[in-house]
């Protein structure tokens, strides 16, 4: 089997022209995206890799875009002892999925969705301020983000906006509680090895709920789970 | 065009190396028989680093795991979903089918539920119970054996719980409930709904050297690493690799069973998909096991003179009575469940607990059963987490939406409150739903693909509708709130699109009667004495149970009718 570092070059290769020779073709441009690339190790296929090559490479928003992005995301949820939007690779994220969500069955997602959203909120700092959400102070966007934050505003004329900054909110707190920071905040305890041996004791007491002997008495006994199952010839466990 | 032949002689051929194929695999091979397995995916090891996804963080995934690529999201373990680049379907107007392809070494067994139920007496004899339908022309007596030996063979956790038509097998012991599983049998209770523990394939306990045991991930859908759940290619098929009897044929779409002037079958063709050429190997028997619709498709395209319609069709039945379990679901906010204290609650990958079909029929307004799946817990947060943080808001009459600090306080504290309760049903097997050739359209790689034709009957309707009763009911007493609204008539009470739920069976159904059936008992063709169909295809119905099990008891019966056949030169 073809080791990943080698199907990546392989990929690379193929995009530029397979008869030229590795050391030729691999541009320091190339070494960038290969690095990039290779950063995200979580067992694709061919085609896969194929796609993120695409994705992770290209470019969809301005650095002002960018920018922007980070401006109102850090609005949306400011930093803690945990870290911020930037440490949460929240930005990027916005610029991954502009490029991932291109799909047609994504209905240019990117370009309809994220990058409409700075439009629009853009318009409304621009009728209120009279310049770009870029340049507005933190209390000018949060005096924007009043009018289409909450689902219980009505006005007809600011529903496009409104249905567009609960994207942006989605992103942006997505983007955060899937980052290493964010979950450490969220302070989800799994996804490492561990024996499970039912809620604890101190859980059970604090809610209406219990345990029923018959039930837990067939549960598995986790100190004999390394033993090797026998059973009898009617199906009882005996080891 | 140029076709590329192999001079090797096969005992057997086995296309597809899912439940069906990897079991026919093992068992044919152990026994001394030389066996060529067809998989039309790439090898797949979930201890290979390159393909692992266990254990991968969410920002491991540059998209955090979102579905563009794999449609439960990047770290779920299928090579494909309802839709394959360059290789599409349809369905015919007003009419809906999704069909889903795993197409990597060990099919669908890598990303399933490893929901191990065996069908029992009463769903092999539905007809004497309801006069619908059609009866299995095997009892629970004939497969018994071949459920005990799976039990031991792959290991399933589960409890002797006595019921007539949920049979007991050789349970490894199941794992404690997680908190809201303890919600969710306070609720069945109270609405009088049997529950009792999950009967699924992962081992909680050692059953041999050669597997690790659960190490209580809750991503047995990413395919276990140390193989603690079971999968056909981690635990049938490399194990068989190792016994020399076997030659692996990978990327390798096989388009067509080959026959001779007398129409019976001489091997397969098939198209390798890395350098796009044609092949053809030669085998005394051909087993299919590319799944129900796969199966269909290339008994379709192996017209001959003496099959003119397809391999087997005399019944013109190939494709026909294809049916798919039933699904509905709501979900459930327990506002007793808010802030939690957060522990490791990953626990196995799928329910410590569940509900069989608990009711009579006779006093419903629909046929048949369903049984109730149950999700919920602190789990990995993924793609999707905090996209609308603070909408239970609304149970407490405060305002949704915002922006600030509060929103981090709003996840957390609706973190692991809500619960998922999923019915899943048996239909009606009908003659009117089915799939065929389309005439008008073919593959990337020249051949013809499938059409659909399936529609629910009022039977599946009603069904669905009282799932949502019952889930109702059950939301409340486990002091919850259904959330959504309740779908009504006009929503189809909210009934899975057929294909959905990825339990497709009953192109081939099994029969004694070779105009009514298209494969004898032993899952042999009736046209043709040596191809044998060993997925779902052959099912005459699904139970509301998951085919897994009965696929790979019936593959296992068939392997031994097989050698039978072979030692008495039959074949």
């Amino acid at each position: 089997m073809m080791k990943r570092r080698d199907s990546i070059k392989t990929m690379i290769l193929g995009s530029i022209g397979a008869s030229m020779s590795l050391k030729s073709c691999i541009t320091s441009e190339d070494k960038i995206v290969l690095d990039q690339v290779w950063k995200y190790s979580y067992g694709r296929t061919q085609d896969e890799l194929k796609w993120d090559y695409k994705v992770l490479t290209g470019k969809f928003f301005s650095e002002t875009e960018l920018l922007t992005i980070e401006k109102i995301a850090n609005i949306i949820l400011p930093p803690n002892n945990y870290g911020s939007i930037q440490d949460a690779g929240v930005v990027e994220l916005f610029e991954i999925i502009a490029k991932d969500f291109s799909t047609p069955a994504h209905n240019e997602y990117g370009e309809k969705v994220l990058r409409r959203g700075l439009i629009v909120f853009n318009e409304l700092s621009n009728a209120l301020y009279n310049k770009d959400i870029i340049e507005c102070s933190e209390k000018e966007i949060k005096s924007i983000f009043d009018d289409i934050a909450f689902n219980d505003n009505e006005d007809d004329h600011l529903q496009e906006a409104i249905r567009l900054f609960a994207v942006y909110r989605g992103m942006v707190l997505t983007g955060y509680f899937t980052s290493e920071i964010g979950i450490k905040d969220l302070g989800y305890k799994g996804n490492t090895p561990n024996v499970w041996d039912g809620v604890p004791e101190e859980i059970l007491k604090d809610y209406s709920v219990s345990y029923d002997q018959e039930w837990i008495s067939r549960c598995v006994d986790q100190s004999k789970r390394n033993d090797i199952a026998e059973w009898d010839e009617d199906g009882n466990l005996l080891t | 065009m140029e076709i590329i032949k192999s001079k090797k002689e096969y005992d057997v051929i086995v296309v597809g190396s899912g439940a069906g194929g990897g079991m026919a695999t093992k068992i044919l091979s152990d026994a001394g028989i030389n066996v060529a397995l067809v998989e039309s995916g790439p090898y797949f090891d979930p201890a290979n680093p390159d393909q692992q996804t266990q254990l991968k963080w969410p920002w491991e995934s540059p998209r955090r795991g979102a579905g563009t690529n794999r449609a439960f999201g990047d770290f779920h373990m299928s090579y494909g979903d309802w839709s394959l680049d360059g290789e599409p379907y349809s369905s015919v107007e007003g009419t809906d089918f999704k069909w889903w392809r795993s197409r990597m070494l060990g099919g669908r067994t890598n990303h399933w539920g490893r929901i191990s139920l065996r069908f029992g007496p009463r769903d092999f004899k539905s007809k004497d119970f309801d006069g619908l339908g059609e009866n299995w022309p095997i009892s629970y007596d004939d497969i018994k054996p071949y459920y005990d030996k799976l039990d031991k063979l792959v290991g399933v956790y589960g409890t002797k719980e006595n019921m007539f038509n949920e049979p007991d097998g050789f349970f490894l012991p199941p794992p404690k409930p997680r908190l809201h599983e303890l919600f969710y049998i306070k609720g069945a209770r109270k609405s009088n709904v049997k529950v009792m523990p999950s009967r699924l394939s992962v081992l909680t306990k050692r059953i041999n050297n050669e597997r690790g045991i659960c190490f209580y991930c809750g991503q047995c859908d990413r395919s276990c690493s140390v193989y603690g759940d079971f999968s056909s290619s981690s635990c049938l098929v490399i194990p068989s690799l190792k016994g020399g009897m076997v030659d692996l044929y990978v990327n390798s779409m096989v388009n067509e069973v080959i026959t001779d002037k007398n129409g019976r079958a001489t091997g397969v063709s098939f198209i390798n998909k890395e350098n796009g050429k044609d092949y053809k190997i030669k085998g005394k028997i051909v087993v299919l096991a590319a799944s129900a619709c796969a199966t269909a498709r290339i008994l379709l395209n192996s017209k001959s003179n003496a099959h003119p319609n397809g391999l087997g069709n005399s019944s013109n039945l190939i494709g026909k009575y294809l049916h798919d379990s039933t699904g509905a679901g709501r979900g459930v906010f327990i506002p007793e469940l808010i802030n939690r204290k957060i522990y490791n609650e990953d626990g196995v990958g799928g329910m410590h607990v569940y509900s069989p079909w608990w009711l009579d029929n006779r006093k419903l307004d629909f046929p048949r059963g369903y049984h109730i799946e149950v999700g919920g817990g602190m789990t990995l947060p993924q793609y999707g987490i905090g996209w609308n943080p603070n909408d239970f808001n609304k149970f407490f009459g405060l305002r949704t939406g915002g922006y600030g600090d509060s929103l981090r306080e709003d996840v957390k504290k609706y973190y692991g409150s809500t619960v998922y309760l999923s019915g899943r049903g048996e239909a009606i097997p009908l003659k009117e739903n089915y799939c065929e050739i389309d005439p008008e359209s073919k593959d990337k790689y020249g051949v013809p693909v499938l059409r659909f034709r399936y529609k629910w009957s009022d039977y599946e309707y009603k069904q669905a509708k009282h799932m949502h009763d019952t889930f109702e009911e059950i939301a409340y007493n486990m002091g919850g709130i259904p959330l959504g609204s309740k779908p009504t008539k006009e929503d189809n009470y909210g009934i899975s699109v057929p294909g959905e739920i990825i339990h497709e069976v009953g192109t081939t159904r099994m029969g004694n009667d070779p105009k009514t059936s298209v494969v004898n008992k032993y899952e042999r063709l009736h046209d043709v004495d040596n191809v044998y169909v060993v997925d779902a295809a052959p099912f005459v119905s699904q139970a509301d149970k998951n085919p897994t099990w009965t696929i790979m008891a019936l593959s296992w019966r068939t392997s031994e009718h097989i050698i039978n056949e072979l030692k008495r030169q039959n074949v």
